[in-house]
């Protein structure tokens, strides 16, 4: 045990090191920031879950029913989260760090460096899940007026379910690492974004979350409490912590102990046996994983001579670019994911029971089709923030080459811009084609909002290039976790203010032009200038947006360097 | 003291090391060169029991790696030729996580810590943090905690890559020191003057296999070459034609 102990210490000695490090600069300033914002976001998820509640409580007969089914789509969510989460911390931990190779070399057993490397891959993966739940937990305290026992039950309830799916997912990593061939390592990351794809979508789609809103579904009321009232599989870990945090909220001590001993039990039976296989496969698992990678596709894709027309470096630097995002296999993950999230995105509108709505269903129509225009906007934040933000930090420890080669920074910007510029646009304007075609628009609100789009997308692609150039980290371990850093929360903030603002200027002028057409009044001459001046507003506020970060990140970048 | 039977490791359809049978005595110096991508890593690292070989045995001081890992690694001082070391602790923080893992007892580390680093001339910087550390410093370091538990082999992949002239000297001297003292040590290097300098002897790898062993004399001999340095031998081994003599 005690050599486990030590394998923890490069992980818990640095944090007392904070203050002796020269490269830390502001970051005082940004913990303080993501602290406050983390804090200010607990608070959020409070005072939401405090107030449906509230409201759920007060309503008859199905009120409770309804908390509690809250309850159980809450944690199967949780545990698919903690699912998945573990799966990428286990592999990343326990097959490629970069100090395997040293720890490896000492006398140790493997399955105490197994051991070490799970629980560090544990409290990584889970510590997120469990701190954001906890604000819904208490709510449910405070709401159903338990006691000291439901909370204590309930954080024993929550650890077992992050140990089991920790334990779950780093079985299935041990065992895709053996089967899998080892040159391939990376093609797991590609398993895995498909295996959750699969798992989202079921999560999603099992739990019809539609039919909850649209009672005509249902024969009677009766019918409808007793949907609502449908227990969830025996054998998912999240329903026995489910039954276990029910039987707590309604006094029954003995049946939520039951539960809890149910989960300790399992939690205790899977380690032991992930322990176990470890000590017989882990290490050949590892060995397996320093082959050199080979390339699932030895054929290039795309020729070279497509590019001709671009000077040398700029060519050079593109062609390099693509290459090496389409030959990187954990970046095709992303791609499934994101496959996987404009699905059901898109399939959401397809499902909306707009003609049930008391509302005009044309109103409603272009009205979702204004706000999916800002939705669709925050999608491609996220999706910048994961592939353009982190282009500069990719560069690693190769980015000499770029600083020796006769290449300007801002051309050198200026190519990582339009490599994801192009992409970028494509994705946005298909989701917000395909939802205005299922939400049947009209032609005016299907031209705006491809428009709109049309101009803002390079203004949020430049903020990803732009930022993730001021605030580089090419020494990060997974560049493309870089976005949880100071200057990704300043991307996400800068985003979240432009995306607002075009969205509030544009509200107005939008709803005159649409109202006037749908009831065939004339515009007056004032409310011309207003139209004309708001949409030439986002015009100038969109140009500002690329030019401004890019120029930042270039100015700042050039400093770095000097 | 080293033992490596018919050893093989293959990659997929790739043979990296392919039947390698050696053995090295207590307080040899044994040099392996050869040419880039030949197994040297490799070996090393099935030696430092980091990589399971495909078929074949690697025994240290009488242990099998195979069957006692554990056992086989407390004998051995490992430094690779890339190490890795946490950049957030500092110097005797690493020390003393390597000193922990080794088992070396509070008393020993003690005493020997702080000598170590003052003899690789990191004694200033202990309490500094590896990030702040150049790569030289980095290299002393990992040799700091390879010696820090008097270990009876040492394995050593590229030890003067980043040194400067005086830290080469330094370690030149102390291999030497610790072979007089019965230490085994088992060394890559591309260096050819540092294997020439201090191996008792060295061995050739080429394509996975062991081409040439012996001393210098003896490698001249196999190479057909007279009177030439340690580069022109190593090149006439393992060309694909013979290397013109000046």
């Amino acid at each position: 045990m005690n050599e486990v102990l030590t394998l923890l210490k490069p992980r818990i000695w640095p944090l007392k090191n904070r203050g002796l490090s020269k490269a830390n600069g502001n970051s005082g300033a940004s913990f303080l920031l993501l602290g406050a914002f983390g804090l200010l976001f607990w608070c959020g998820i409070f005072a939401v879950s405090w107030r449906v509640l509230i409201y759920f409580k007060g309503i008859e007969d199905i009120g409770d029913i309804l908390g509690y089914k809250l309850l159980s789509m809450m944690l199967v969510v949780s545990f698919a989260l903690l699912l998945f989460s573990s799966i990428l911390t286990s592999l990343s931990k326990l097959y490629l760090s970069r100090d395997l190779l040293l720890v490896h070399s000492m006398p140790v057993s493997s399955y105490k460096i197994f051991i070490a490397r799970w629980i560090d891959s544990t409290i990584d993966s889970a510590w997120m899940v469990i701190i954001y739940t906890l604000p819904v937990f208490i709510s449910y305290g405070i709401v159903y007026q338990t006691g000291v026992f439901y909370y204590v039950n309930t954080m024993i309830s929550m650890m077992c379910l992050a140990v089991i799916a920790s334990a779950i997912s780093t079985l299935m990593v041990m065992a895709a690492v053996i089967f899998i061939p080892a040159s391939r390592m990376k093609s797991v990351f590609i398993l895995m974004g498909i295996l959750f794809f699969v798992v989202i979508y079921l999560a999603i789609r099992l739990s019809q979350p539609e039919l909850l809103v649209d009672p005509e579904v249902f024969d009677s009321v009766m019918v409808y409490i007793t949907s609502l009232q449908t227990p969830s599989s025996p054998f998912l870990p999240s329903s026995w912590v489910y039954d276990s945090i029910r039987s707590a909220l309604s006094g029954s001590i003995n049946n939520s102990l039951f539960f809890t001993a149910l989960s300790l039990s399992f939690a205790g039976m899977i380690v032991s046996a992930m322990i176990f296989l470890s000590d017989a496969i882990y290490f050949k698992g590892y060995s397996k994983t320093q082959n050199a990678p080979a390339r699932l596709f030895k054929k290039n894709v795309a020729s070279d001579r497509i590019f001709n027309f671009l000077p040398g470096p700029v060519k050079s630097f593109t062609v390099k670019e693509i290459k090496t995002f389409l030959r990187d296999q954990t970046q095709w993950t992303q791609i499934f994911l994101i496959a996987a999230l404009v699905v059901i995105y898109v399939y959401n509108f397809k499902v909306l029971p707009l003609e049930k709505s008391p509302i005009k269903t044309v109103y409603l129509q272009n009205l979702f089709s204004f706000l999916n225009m800002g939705l669709a906007l925050f999608v491609l934040t996220a999706v910048t923030a994961r592939f353009a933000y982190p282009a500069v930090s990719l560069e690693r420890e190769a980015f000499w080459l770029v600083k020796t080669s006769p290449l300007s920074i801002r051309t050198f910007l200026w190519i990582k811009f339009f490599i994801y510029y192009l992409p970028l646009l494509i994705l946005t304007e298909i989701l917000i084609v395909a939802t205005n075609l299922l939400l049947q628009v009209t032609p005016f609100m299907m031209i705006l909002s491809t428009l709109t789009v049309f101009f803002i997308v390079p203004g949020i692609v430049a903020m990803g290039v732009g930022l993730g150039a001021a605030y580089p980290d090419f020494k990060a371990e997974n560049p493309t976790q870089t976005i949880t850093s100071f200057g990704g929360l300043v991307y996400m903030i800068a985003c979240a203010g432009y995306i607002g603002l075009v969205v509030i200027i544009e509200a107005g002028p939008v709803y005159n032009l649409f109202m006037a057409g749908i009831r065939n009044k004339i515009i007056t001459f004032p409310a011309w200038i207003w139209i004309v001046g708001s949409f030439t507003l986002v015009l100038v506020l969109s140009l500002l947006a690329i030019s401004m970060p890019m120029r930042f990140g270039e100015r700042r970048l050039s400093e770095l360097l000097t | 003291m080293i033992e490596l039977k018919d050893l093989t490791k293959k990659y997929g359809e790739f043979e990296a090391v392919n039947e390698l049978n050696l053995s090295v005595k207590k307080g040899e110096v044994f040099g392996f060169i050869g040419p880039n991508g030949a197994g040297k890593t490799t070996t090393i690292k099935i030696m430092g029991g980091i990589l399971e070989p495909t078929t074949g045995t690697v025994t240290i001081a009488g242990i099998s790696m195979q069957e006692e890992p554990e056992k086989a690694k407390s004998k051995i001082g490992f430094i690779p030729d890339r190490p890795y070391l946490y950049e957030k602790l500092t110097g005797m923080e690493f020390l003393r996580f390597t000193a922990d893992l080794y088992g070396v007892s509070e008393e020993a580390f003690q005493t020997t810590a702080f000598k170590i680093l003052k003899d690789f001339s990191l004694a200033d910087w202990a309490d500094e943090l590896v990030e702040s550390y150049s790569h030289g410093m980095k290299q002393r370091l990992i040799m700091s905690a390879a010696l820090l538990h008097n270990p009876e082999v040492i394995i050593v992949d590229e030890p003067m890559v980043g040194l400067d002239p005086a830290g080469i000297i330094m370690v030149k001297n102390l291999f030497k020191t610790l072979a007089e003292q019965g230490v085994t040590i088992f060394m890559s290097t591309h260096t050819l003057k540092v294997a020439e300098d201090i191996c008792d002897r060295i061995g050739v790898i080429h394509k996975g296999s062991l081409i040439a062993m012996g001393t210098t004399t003896e490698l001249q001999r196999e190479a057909n070459v007279t009177e030439a340095d340690l580069e022109r031998v190593f090149l006439n081994l393992t060309s694909e034609t013979p290397y013109p003599q000046n």
